[in-house]
């Protein structure tokens, strides 16, 4: 876990990046706010603010969803049934993975489109978070003094070189790995 | 060119290219229908600021929420435009919904998402706007982009566009004795919000030089252009407007 990064930077870097991008007050956006239904985000907006954050701090967000995810995995059908309805596994994993930031309780079911509406300012912040986490111990150059001058980007202190982190979609395929096998997935 | 005393319906108008052509419509004197597909939300926004924007220009404005890959939002949009406008002149379809993954990979609901939204929802919107284009001897332009015809990565919309421009082609004949013209514009690179989905898949797209860039505007002046009666002559022919990117080889 790296500490040059505070998680506070990120959230607020993040809440001037949605502010931008939804032309909305900072004062909006708390982190319990969900993107969709609180501030009006739509798709392109999470591609903006992915953008932005990547811009911020040097990282590389997932280009795709964690239920995609577990489909491109564990085939079509193991997160979204025929009727658009998440399956069991699904929820259980989205609840595991992302369920400390408002995740509701969804054993009643849950359409597919309904999702978005539960990604709130704070799972985004910690999906950064998280991203930021995968900071090696060493630069490739072999240096272990890696700094942050701005407090958004690290770079090493021994070849100058800018940090390379696990990229979002990465780091969604070895989560799914080490816990979707609880969940009764098996990759196709 | 003027418009004056005539209607247009730009699905997509929200933002980008549609925008940029539902004003173009408002500048040259007609009333416009802006369409936007989810009710509320930043587009919804966007749909009533381009709405503030035509009226600004003097002409009638409505925003019609619908999702035109289902019939009968399609069709309810464009009753919508007819009740509202009382006329329909010019129908641009512009709306467009794809992921940025290589066709390949696309899931099941996303192939069908594909196409219900970028084949099925412009034919639906085109059927039922006909008898209104056929009394206006009124016009479509149908927005396709360089993905029809040159290789562009994770970008399966660009097949649907291709297909789109043979819907376009056959229509303008099948459709000339009703009075109706049919004819498409194909953007390049564009400058849009669309950027934002497109630098995810293409890291070089930074790297690609301004004077490649082709402005919404400028779509928007072709558009106009196709539907004046100057372009009366022209008939079911797909208009490349990229600044010439797609001639360009080593260059």
């Amino acid at each position: 876990m790296q500490n040059l990064i505070t998680r506070q930077r990120v959230l607020s870097e993040l809440t001037k990046a949605l502010a931008e991008t939804l032309r909305i007050d900072e004062q909006s956006i708390r982190p319990d706010s969900s993107i969709t239904r609180d501030l009006g985000g739509e798709s392109l907006d999470f591609l903006d603010v992915n953008y932005r954050m990547e811009q911020a701090f040097g990282i590389r967000m997932a280009r795709h969803f964690f239920l995609e995810h577990i489909e491109e995995i564990f085939g079509e059908g193991a997160a979204i049934d025929g009727d658009g309805r998440l399956t069991a596994a699904a929820i259980t994993l989205l609840q595991r993975r992302y369920g400390g930031t408002g995740m509701p309780d969804a054993s009643g079911g849950l359409d597919m489109d309904e999702v978005p509406a539960f990604v709130t300012v704070q799972a985004v912040a910690d999906v950064v978070t998280g991203i930021l986490d995968t900071l090696p111990e060493k630069c490739r150059c072999g240096a272990a003094a890696w700094r942050s001058g701005d407090g958004t980007h690290i770079t090493c202190g021994g070849c100058g070189e800018a940090a390379a982190f696990t990229d979002g979609d990465e780091l969604i395929r070895q989560w799914l790995a080490a816990e979707a096998g609880d969940a009764g997935l098996k990759p196709v | 060119m003027s418009f004056a005393g005539k209607a247009a319906l730009v699905t997509g108008s929200s933002r980008g290219i549609g925008a940029a052509i539902a004003l173009a419509f408002a500048r040259s004197g007609a009333d416009v229908v802006v369409n936007h597909r989810t009710p509320g939300g930043s587009s919804a926004a966007r749909a009533a600021g381009v709405a503030d924007a035509v009226r600004a220009l003097g002409r009638r404005a409505v925003v019609v929420p619908a999702d035109i890959g289902e019939r009968r939002s399609a069709e309810g949009l464009v009753a919508a435009a007819v009740d509202k406008l009382g006329r329909l002149d010019f129908l641009v379809l512009n709306a467009a919904r794809a992921p940025f993954k290589p066709i390949e990979r696309l899931l099941e609901r996303e192939l069908r998402q594909l196409v219900e939204t970028n084949f099925l929802g412009n034919l639906f919107c085109l059927r039922a706007a006909l008898p209104s284009l056929a009394e206006a001897g009124g016009s479509v332009v149908f927005v396709s982009s360089l993905g029809s015809r040159v290789t562009t990565p994770s970008y399966p919309l660009g097949s649907l566009k291709a297909a789109m421009e043979v819907v376009v082609r056959d229509c303008a004949a099948s459709l000339q004795s009703r009075g109706v013209n049919l004819n498409a514009v194909c953007g390049g690179l564009v400058r849009t919000d669309a950027v934002k989905a497109m630098r995810q898949v293409w890291d070089r797209l930074d790297t690609v030089p301004d004077d490649a860039w082709v402005a919404p505007e400028e779509i928007a002046e072709v558009v106009l252009f196709l539907c004046s009666p100057a372009a009366r002559a022209i008939r079911g022919q797909t208009v490349v407007v990229d600044r010439g990117l797609s001639s360009r080889l080593l260059s």
